[in-house]
């Protein structure tokens, strides 16, 4: 059983339970043991970051360290979560004075940034280290008459600085999941776009046509369902879909899984017990 | 239509086609696509094989390009859906990445007006460009001009050096997101180069570049996609150069005058209180209780039927050990304070 540290980011704590429900049910099937870093804070979001590159460091340096300390790599479920700790990690690695800096604060609480754990989406655990023909072994309920598209988000991808794990022109490692648990990509220009969640308060009408977008790609190629690694994502895909889409003049709808739903009815559990039944759009 | 290219030097060839978008708003009802077909050798550029076409094979065929050498930035189009500079790529390299084996589709940007085939009209660019005031405005008298140099320091210069290497090719304009969905929308390139006159010091304007920055279609709209960053034809890191502005902003005018700004501090102040975000009030901090009402209670009802909601804020649940990290993120707000004064001084 392979051990990682698990970030416990805020909207699976809030509005996508369904996500961290999931993972607990399959995580022993595939071999894998997440322990839930339930020290860890907010990362900032995609906001910290810019109001004080100082704080956005302490804090995330300190999410990594709660890592460190277990000697295991840190593992996010949440795109922006991903993007934003692995920025701050970045900007630590590069800059041994806020590096420095940073843990001077730390040691109060008897933590210390060093820079040994890595910090991955579990998407890249499941293709990488958990490997896609022991997924295939696992399958109990192969996937093999939906018509899928994946749709990455952004902060899987982008920055390729600070990602790095696919091409973020031409992402392949949630196409090949898909696959391995039997179901069938479809070809999705949308797969590397934007779903809009960040300006969803700020700008809520671009937003929505963002989302929009994505949602009618999806409909029109006729796929059974969108699925998507990202929480925020799918907020924006199933929770706006309503108003994306009757704003777009379409009178119709697409189911958005999580990965981790996805692979939770391969193996062979149900959407009740899975959660599916949270989403808005069902 | 196929004709052999003279490459004045021995070596393998390919034969490659080209797929070029095709649309003259005087004569054709709608766009279409013209395939050429050439052998191309290694070395060779989309530019160079596109001058080859329009010479040899099809003159009408329309697109801008000057310098050949990645300096003008006039030849922006998209190959193969990526929005790119054709003098600076490679059709080898594109051609090992092609989904159609053999065939490289050519593109005009997106985001701006059509004029013709692959010319796209910068004039909405340049337009915006003057809205933002992207341009230094001296804080010299002008009676000293050309009289006395108007020296910057080297740490100051480095705050911008990366910015000064835009081109104005468009590329990250042609991938914005948030322009595909609103034309009004300030754009990447234009916000770029906003940064770049606001943190000059020998600028005059910067508070009233800055208040046209905030408004609506302005730096608050971005949605960090990240797109234009990834695009950009001179690696610039286009988002930090946006966070730069709201960071400018909050500094400059405090955390309370648009919806842009009271979200970001929301963050900043759930993390100080809980190391969590609270959610539920989130709507509310943004825009207000009306705009909340208004814009979210349909949604809110289906989310309440689905036990989809946030918890309210006295049920969110504090990070464990929340204290000392308060005490933490305390003392670097300390730090932050000493940062400011020593940088003012």
């Amino acid at each position: 059983m392979k051990r990682y540290a698990y970030y416990l980011s805020c909207i699976n704590e809030s509005m996508t339970k369904e996500v961290d429900r999931s993972i607990d049910l399959w995580q022993k099937d595939l071999g894998i043991e997440l322990v839930k870093l339930h020290e860890g804070t907010c990362c900032g979001g995609s906001n910290l970051d810019y109001v004080s590159p100082k704080h956005f460091a302490l804090v995330n340096a300190r999410n990594i360290a709660l890592a460190e300390k277990m000697g295991l790599d840190l593992i996010v479920s949440c795109n922006t979560c991903l993007m934003t700790i692995r920025s701050a990690k970045k900007k630590l690695d590069e800059t041994p004075a806020l590096k420095q800096e940073v843990n001077e604060i730390l040691k109060k609480e008897g933590l210390e940034y060093r820079g040994t754990s890595e910090v991955r989406h579990l998407l890249w655990v499941l293709v990488d280290d958990v490997g896609l023909d022991t997924i295939r072994q696992k399958v109990k309920v192969p996937l093999k008459n939906y018509r899928i598209a994946p749709f990455y988000g952004c902060h899987i991808l982008r920055p390729s600085t600070v990602l790095g794990h696919d091409n973020p022109l031409d992402p392949t490692s949630l196409d090949q999941l898909i696959e391995a648990l039997g179901g069938q990509t479809i070809p999705y220009k949308h797969k590397n776009r934007c779903c809009g969640f960040h300006t969803l308060l700020v700008a809520e009408q671009e937003s929505l046509n963002v989302a929009a977008e994505a949602l009618q790609e999806a409909i029109q190629s006729k796929a059974d369902f969108i699925v998507t690694p990202c929480p925020l994502c799918h907020t924006s895909l199933d929770g706006y879909q309503a108003k994306a889409l009757k704003h777009a003049g379409v009178d119709t709808s697409i189911p958005v899984f999580h990965i981790s739903e996805m692979i939770g009815l391969a193996l062979g559990y149900s959407a009740k017990q899975l959660g599916i039944k949270r989403h808005i759009v069902s | 239509m196929t004709v052999p290219i003279d490459q004045h030097n021995e070596g393998v060839k390919k034969n490659v086609t080209f797929r070029v978008f095709r649309f003259n708003p005087q004569v054709d009802s709608k766009p279409y696509f013209d395939d050429y077909t050439i052998p191309v050798e290694r070395g060779i550029t989309v530019l160079r094989s596109l001058n080859y076409i329009k010479e040899h094979i099809d003159a009408s065929v329309s697109f801008r390009a000057f310098c050949q050498a990645g300096i003008c930035g006039s030849c922006g189009m998209r190959v193969n859906g990526r929005s790119q500079l054709a003098c600076t790529t490679q059709v080898w390299d594109v051609l090992a990445r092609s989904r159609d084996e053999g065939i490289i589709k050519v593109e005009p940007l997106r985001n701006l007006p059509l004029i013709k085939d692959l010319i796209v009209d910068m004039d909405p660019l340049v337009d915006k460009m003057k809205h933002y005031s992207n341009w230094i405005d001296s804080t010299m008298p002008e009676a000293s001009m050309g009289k006395k140099e108007f020296l910057i320091s080297e740490e100051e210069f480095l705050r911008y050096d990366k910015a000064t290497d835009c081109i104005l090719c468009a590329s990250c304009v042609s991938e914005c997101s948030i322009l595909r969905a609103n034309k009004e929308y300030v754009s990447p390139a234009v916000l770029l180069k906003s940064y770049r006159m606001n943190v000059d010091s020998r600028d005059s304007i910067h508070g009233q570049r800055l208040a046209e920055l905030v408004k609506d279609h302005g730096v608050w709209d971005c949605t960090h996609c990240y797109r234009c960053q990834e695009s950009c034809v001179k690696s610039i890191p286009i988002m930090d150069a946006i966070h730069g502005i709201r960071e400018d902003a909050i500094e400059s005018r405090g955390m309370k005058d648009t919806s842009g700004s009271k979200h970001a501090e929301a963050f900043m102040s759930d993390i100080e209180k809980k190391g969590k975000l609270v959610e539920a009030t989130l709507p509310i901090r943004t825009n207000g209780v009306v705009w909340t009402l208004q814009n979210l209670l349909p949604m809110a009802v289906k989310m309440i039927m689905k036990r989809r909601t946030p918890p309210p804020p006295p049920l969110v649940k504090s990070a464990k050990g929340i204290k000392i990290f308060r005490e933490m993120f305390r003392e670097m707000t300390e730090h932050v304070k000493q940062d400011h004064k020593s940088h003012k001084k």
